[in-house]
């Protein structure tokens, strides 16, 4: 009974301290985890297909939102030369990359403070047009990588979620 | 074996180690929330809505059981906690595990990377943490009874 009472007095503390600092905290987080879309094309992306011109989103946090595109969108901007990131470890990009990419390993990149984070990013305009991707199927660092980036100022980032896997299935150029 | 697990120093070392080592895990995640939530997300073990509930409970949960261990105050109910806690750590890693989940296990550290032998490793040192905090528990239910019997006498 003592241990119940105990163990009570522990949660109940936890509870209510855990929600109100998170509460009152700027970097707190929402208290249901919102992950719908995340693996969905944007539906600006296709119409951008198309040639219409779309408005910037910004995220709530205020840094303007990655954007998911389809395999078609990624190959056009693959022929218009723009910037690929695969966010794979070294190893794995060793073995085959998307031709041109830049490897920035996100789990690397994370854990870095933002000037670091700026640094590895090199000399790549924060304007620039960025795809970032991934190993493809179940991969999501294509999606953190990106959201990474936005974070510290990057404007124009587009997530290829098909990734390495659909690139090379559809036998675009690739490095080896 | 009985002797050294119910030596008051003995006790006193361990209640250190695991309260601390309780209070360090749970430093990292109380400043990476949003990355804790990920941490639990990429484990694929327990429903959305909760994950979020979790990521903003558990480090307190840790540390104040942590903290509570090293003072020596509320003793059973903080090594109660840290057991449970544990005994979910160790499905979740041993799920993952046979999975094959790629997962950072957000254990001590967020950053840590997890290969397999990495999760393998930590499913060990869990293992020893919940049979160090069960010793806790249960010496601290048979402390009791032995004062409540002198009382008694």
């Amino acid at each position: 009974m003592k241990t119940f009472k105990e163990v009570m007095l522990i949660f109940v503390m936890s509870l209510v301290i855990g929600l109100i600092v998170n509460k009152v905290n700027p970097k707190g987080i929402p208290l249901i985890r919102d992950d719908k879309g995340r693996f969905e094309v944007d539906s600006s992306a296709v119409k951008e297909n198309s040639g219409e011109k779309q408005e910037k989103v910004l995220t709530k946090e205020g840094f303007v939102k990655p954007q998911n595109i389809p395999v078609e969108t990624a190959k056009k901007l693959f022929d218009e030369k723009v910037i690929f990131i695969d966010g794979r470890e070294p190893n794995e990009f060793n073995e085959g990359h998307i031709q041109g990419a830049i490897n920035i390993p996100y789990k690397e990149f994370f854990a870095l403070s933002a000037e670091e984070k700026l640094k590895m990013m090199g000399n790549i305009d924060k304007e620039a047009t960025i795809v970032s991707y991934c190993g493809g199927g179940e991969c999501e660092i294509s999606i953190d990588n990106a959201y990474e980036m936005a974070k510290i100022g990057y404007n124009d980032l587009k997530i290829y979620l098909g990734g390495y896997l659909e690139w090379t299935a559809k036998g675009y150029p690739v490095t080896k | 074996m009985k002797k050294i697990i119910s030596n008051k120093y003995f006790l006193i070392l361990l209640r250190l180690i695991v309260g601390g080592l309780f209070i360090y895990a749970s430093l990292d995640k109380l400043y990476h929330q949003e990355e804790f939530s990920k941490a639990i997300y990429n484990y694929k073990f327990l429903p959305e809505i909760f994950i979020n509930i979790f990521a903003i409970i558990i480090p307190y949960l840790e540390l104040i059981s942590g903290i509570f261990l090293v003072l020596g105050i509320f003793k059973r109910g903080s090594s109660f906690v840290i057991t449970a806690l544990l005994f979910v750590f160790i499905i979740a890693l041993t799920q993952a595990y046979f999975r094959g989940l790629d997962i950072s296990c957000g254990c001590f550290s967020l950053e840590t990377v997890s290969e397999k032998s990495d999760i393998l490793q930590r499913i060990i040192e869990d293992i020893l943490l919940i049979i160090s905090s069960i010793i806790i528990y249960t010496q601290s239910l048979k402390h009791n009874n032995t004062i409540k019997e002198k009382e008694n006498e």
